[in-house]
């Protein structure tokens, strides 16, 4: 099972950069891994590598982060085992060019992803001509999907333009990952005023939108609230670990006892995140072994569910 | 999921660059901050020895000792209440020890608790809610016969600090419940007691400016769980304060271990620098009572 996810190297990731957009990103990734996979026959088992779907490059805008340098953030990553990163970009929380941000990160990714990172771009649905911004994340940058940002960009789940976004991003096979939350609203810088996002809305959005690939991170219990029974059964949504507290806190919450979660989830919907490097990485690393978590639940949780999301 | 053995792991966290048990267990891990009978009472705190146990922490200092946030002198709960957990603490004094909530709106019955639990009793300290019905902070001259108290018995202070964003106009602090105190309460506070050791809490929440705050009381340490884990947390405190100032908590059950030794890991500290952050500086401004007690340092 560690075999099966081998990194890409850059010349790799550059050859996957030049193949038609109509055969996503994911699929030349699998294609790697499984040939990976091949070479690996016979190999003694190891630990399995790990896909972290919840990495952010640069600053963030309030604070100089310790890795924000993108080869320090990788050398860390490869420290923990983490051989692939979905990365969005701080310059999209609060940049109005979203598309230059797009790209200095598809260049980043590119240029200094060492085949880690895979670059996660990002599109407003409160703004104009946001399709082209998804049309570029998808045609031009390759991007296998794109990162919203609800409480930062001023859009809620009702809005029949994130219902299309959803739809639009499902036709073009493009995961959709919703951030709940960057920073705990009480320590927010004062000049910003950015409440926390009102949940309740978004079952009924993907029950509109049910062929949509969507993850929800930093999906922390409070900001969950009494909707995760309804995610879980109506909906087809994935969550991150990065925000998931309380001792033993994964463990809990997959049986349904992590008292600040409203519901259980189950292992085959959680995935790996580490919301690095904004949080340190060894936060989401701990929780897998905190929690008296199988071999089988460990496996999902560090890379099998991410690669389905992907695929 | 299995709860059998703690001890148990499927994958050797070695292998992902994570320290493993055993290794945790050298670091001689000392919780300032357990809620682990919050709730739960007794039971609870035994259903989270699970984790505590999986998590190589040695020594759990529990903060909710005959006391609730709305209740801190804890008046409402029931005489054999009391005595079960009094005969528990007694019981397992080699694993966990209790700090009594105080209430700085009631300072002489404050001092009657710490009377009754400290000089009389097994607790080793005394603990600040994040509020008290009264609403007085800590830097309220009710708190001095507390703290000189609290000084005569060599007791450990632990101060619930937060600056939470708010009010009009916004600012640090501004949403702050009643009698929560900030970390320039302390500081008010520490210069009155200058030779008392005194615990801010949470590193003030906002950790950024409640380091700054208290930085230049020399007799303040910072005790820093209880907000999420913000990579270069820990580099920053000892950049400011010196690593001899810090003291950890878990935040337990509420707050996952790993988000709290998450912080500490992110930093650059060498092993000894762990070792001082992770109990040997509370180790050292417990001994006095700890010796009194004939507890086990």
């Amino acid at each position: 099972m560690g075999q099966l996810m081998r990194s890409i190297d850059r010349r790799s990731f550059v050859k996957a950069s030049l193949i038609p957009a109509a055969l996503p990103l994911a699929a030349v990734l699998a294609s790697r891994s499984a040939l990976s996979a091949q070479q690996a026959a016979g190999a003694a088992p190891a630990a399995p590598d790990i896909i972290d779907t919840n990495v952010h490059l640069f600053d963030w805008p309030f604070r100089k982060l310790k890795y924000a340098n993108t080869d320090a953030l990788v050398a860390k990553l490869r420290n923990h085992r983490i051989t692939q990163a979905w990365a969005g970009s701080f310059e999209a929380v609060l940049n109005k060019q979203l598309d230059a941000a797009n790209r200095r990160l598809a260049d980043e990714c590119g240029i200094r992803g060492g085949g880690v990172l895979i670059p996660i771009g990002s599109v407003n649905p409160a703004w104009a001509d946001w399709e082209e911004d998804l049309r570029r994340c998808h045609e031009q940058y390759r991007m296998p999907g794109v990162r919203l940002y609800p409480a930062y960009h001023g859009f809620t789940f009702d809005q029949p333009e994130f219902i299309r976004l959803l739809d639009d991003a499902a036709k073009r096979g493009l995961l959709v990952q919703i951030v709940l939350r960057l920073e705990d609203e009480r320590v927010h810088h004062f000049a910003t005023n950015i409440p926390p996002i009102n949940v309740t809305p978004l079952a009924d959005a993907l029950k509109k939108t049910p062929q949509a690939k969507v993850q929800l991170i930093n999906s922390a219990g409070p900001l969950l609230g009494n909707n995760v029974p309804a995610l879980v059964r109506e909906t087809q949504v994935t969550f991150d670990i990065a925000a998931t507290e309380g001792n033993g806190g994964v463990g809990r919450l997959i049986e349904g006892t992590n008292y600040s979660y409203r519901g259980a989830i189950p292992v085959g919907r959680l995935l790996f995140g580490s919301h690095a490097p904004f949080f340190p990485c060894e936060c989401a690393l701990m929780k897998l072994f905190e929690s008296p978590l199988s071999l089988e639940q460990l496996e999902k949780l560090m890379n099998a569910n991410a690669r389905r999301l992907i695929g | 999921m299995t709860l059998a053995d703690p001890r148990s792991f499927a994958l050797n966290p070695a292998a992902f660059g994570l320290p493993t048990r055993d290794d945790l267990v050298k670091l001689r891990i000392w919780d300032m901050h357990y809620h682990g009978f919050m709730n739960g009472g007794i039971r609870g705190h035994e259903e989270n020895m699970f984790y505590v146990e999986r998590m190589g922490i040695e020594r759990m200092l529990s903060l909710d000792i005959a006391g609730t946030g709305a209740d801190p002198l804890g008046n409402s709960i029931a005489p054999e209440k009391k005595r079960e957990i009094r005969e528990y603490l007694e019981q397992h004094a080699d694993r966990v020890s209790g700090l009594i909530p105080i209430d700085p709106s009631q300072p002489v019955e404050s001092c009657r608790k710490m009377e009754e639990w400290i000089a009389r009793g097994p607790c080793v300290g005394i603990k600040y809610y994040g509020g008290n019905p009264g609403g007085v902070v800590c830097s309220h001259e009710n708190n001095d016969a507390i703290i000189r108290l609290a000084a005569e018995l060599n007791a450990v202070i632990y101060i619930h600090t937060w600056m939470k964003i708010g009010g009009k106009p916004r600012r640090p602090g501004g949403d702050n419940e009643r009698g929560e105190s900030t970390p320039m309460d302390v500081a008010l506070l520490a210069r009155r007691f200058p030779d008392v050791p005194l615990v801010c809490g949470h590193s003030g929440g906002d950790w950024e400016l409640g380091v700054r705050a208290v930085r230049p009381f020399k007799n303040v340490y910072i005790e820093f769980s209880g907000s999420d884990p913000h990579s270069g947390q820990v580099d920053y405190t000892v950049r400011e304060v010196g690593v001899e100032r810090l003291i950890w908590g878990g935040h337990g059950p509420s707050r996952s271990y790993s988000t709290e030794l998450s912080k500490v890991l992110d930093a650059d500290l060498t092993h000894d620098q762990r070792l001082q952050v992770f109990g040997g500086n509370l180790r050292r401004i417990a001994a006095p009572i700890f010796k009194q007690k004939g507890y086990k340092l």
